[in-house]
């Protein structure tokens, strides 16, 4: 099968509140710019049942319900959505590459907003039991199927004891297994007063996972092994669900994209990585919170370093190396008087060299990028251009004869 | 090379993947199936198993709400 091959200006790689807040920013700039997504678009926030601490929602707003009005607003701006995942990436260069099975998407910014995947127990006979067989990720989803059954829960932090407790709702039992002392468990406190509190729910402290067992078909019990003791004690449940934590969805990235150990991807304040043109917004980066409410504003400025970027090329493309005649930049900053004062000097070059010399003017003080580009840290400065290479650069001091002197 | 269809509408997990499962079962390599979902649960196992099997999948959101996911047999 021959693969296709699409352009855009942008591709978004993952459709959660990142990615999706991402896509508003750049169809709202008229960027022609397409969203992928693996699976249902939404991306974590759609496996939490509520969601009551993301600001504009006062009487609170399903997970699901939430990721549906963020795509709707993408929409509106003109995004487009591919529902498949990407197998592999081509970053570097002013071309990059997103690889699907079936077809090749060619753009000049990447976003990349891939989130983080549930991670396992790695205990044994875990794989065996994934998805419909009884281990599951997701309690609003499997919840209905387990009415009047017992189930257990694998963890103890928000996510853990807030879906045990949606669970108790259909299920007659719910059994915690929890890792740490009897009483000490990673969720906030008033979470874990209500779950201490609840009847239908059971604790099992000091313990992890040690073997999922069952028939053919279905799990039908786990085997925990205590922390201290090394006992193991298998307690018969119908499903279990995992709860301890994510790790990033960054396989594809890896010796590509800067990342840590566990493989959050690295970037500055503007989502930028190491390759110019790769931006990470998103549960996927290194940062302190993973929220619904973080995820958007790294999308917004994802988004808008995206714009900005791909403006900065353009004119760096075309009118400072792209030109013809030699040229001189001058890089100011609009809001410096010694920047402002340097200004009829410019112009009374500009008009004497006219058709000789072509000159561009740089304000920095909404974007250093063009700066970065040239290798400029301080303004005012000259940049002298020939030949599409930088030949000579001035600072400090700043005339008319410094900058014909520049350019002899 | 066969396309089929499997009609999961209205129906919750963790059904649509027990049959889609099934469904796989019966085909040959090369084989396609369109799986109509309009539970977005599904849309969440669905794929997820069918790429753990190392089948390629596509999704096309047909309307709101409704999605068809395409998986083909590689192997």
């Amino acid at each position: 099968m021959e693969k296709k091959t699409e352009k855009y200006d942008v591709v978004i790689i993952g459709g959660g509140a990142a990615g999706l807040t991402a896509g508003i920013y750049c169809g709202r700039a008229r960027l022609n710019t397409l969203l992928i997504e693996k699976s249902l678009v939404g991306g974590l926030a759609t496996y939490t049942n509520e969601i009551e601490n993301y600001p504009g929602f006062p009487d609170g707003s399903t997970g699901l319900g939430l990721m549906e009005l963020f795509q709707k607003q993408a929409k509106k701006f003109g995004v487009k959505f591919k529902g498949t995942d990407v197998q592999g990436v081509k970053l570097e260069g002013d071309v990059k590459v997103v690889e699907t099975f079936r077809t090749n998407y060619e753009a000049k910014v990447v976003i990349v907003a891939s989130g983080g995947k549930p991670r396992l127990t790695g205990a044994k006979g875990e794989a065996q039991y994934l998805y419909d067989k009884g281990i599951s990720f997701c309690a609003t989803c499997d919840a209905a199927a387990n009415s009047g059954k017992t189930v257990m829960v694998i963890g103890s932090g928000d996510a853990a004891i807030e879906e045990g407790m949606f669970l108790t709702k259909f299920a007659d039992k719910v059994i915690v297994s929890v890792m740490h002392d009897e009483g000490i468990m990673d969720c906030n406190e008033i979470a874990k007063g209500q779950a201490l509190a609840n009847p239908k729910m059971e604790f099992i402290w000091n313990t992890m996972p040690d073997e999922f067992v069952g028939t053919e078909e279905h799990l039908n019990g786990v085997v925990l092994k205590n922390t201290r003791t090394g006992a193991l004690q298998t307690v018969p449940v119908d499903s279990c669900f995992l709860f301890i934590g994510y790790v990033p969805n960054t396989e594809i990235f890896r010796d590509i994209l800067d990342m840590n150990r566990p493989g959050y991807l690295l970037t500055n304040e503007k989502m930028e990585t190491n390759i110019p043109g790769v931006f990470a917004c998103g549960d996927v980066r290194e940062k302190f919170l993973k929220q619904v409410a973080t995820a958007v504003g790294d999308g917004a400025i994802a988004g808008y370093a995206a714009e900005k970027y791909l403006a900065e090329s353009e004119i760096f493309e075309d009118q400072i190396m792209g030109s013809e005649l030699p040229g001189i930049v001058f890089l100011w900053n609009a809001v410096m008087p010694e920047c402002r004062c340097l200004l009829p000097v410019v112009e009374a070059f500009e008009e004497k060299y006219k058709g000789q010399i072509k000159v561009t003017r740089v304000d920095i003080y909404k974007s250093k990028g063009l700066a970065d580009r040239l290798n400029i840290s301080e303004v005012p400065a000259v940049v002298f251009i020939k030949d599409k290479c930088i030949q000579n650069v001035l600072t400090g001091e700043i005339s008319l004869e410094k900058i014909e002197a520049l350019i002899k | 090379m066969k396309e089929f269809t499997l009609d999961c509408m209205g129906e919750a997990c963790p059904l649509p993947l027990m049959k889609t499962e099934k469904q796989m079962e019966k085909m040959e390599v090369g084989d396609v199936v369109i799986v109509q979902i309009d539970h977005s649960c599904a849309m969440k196992n669905v794929p997820e198993w069918a790429r753990n099997q190392g089948y390629n999948v596509e999704i096309d959101e047909v309307d709101d709400g409704e999605w068809e996911v395409i998986i083909e047999k590689t192997k």
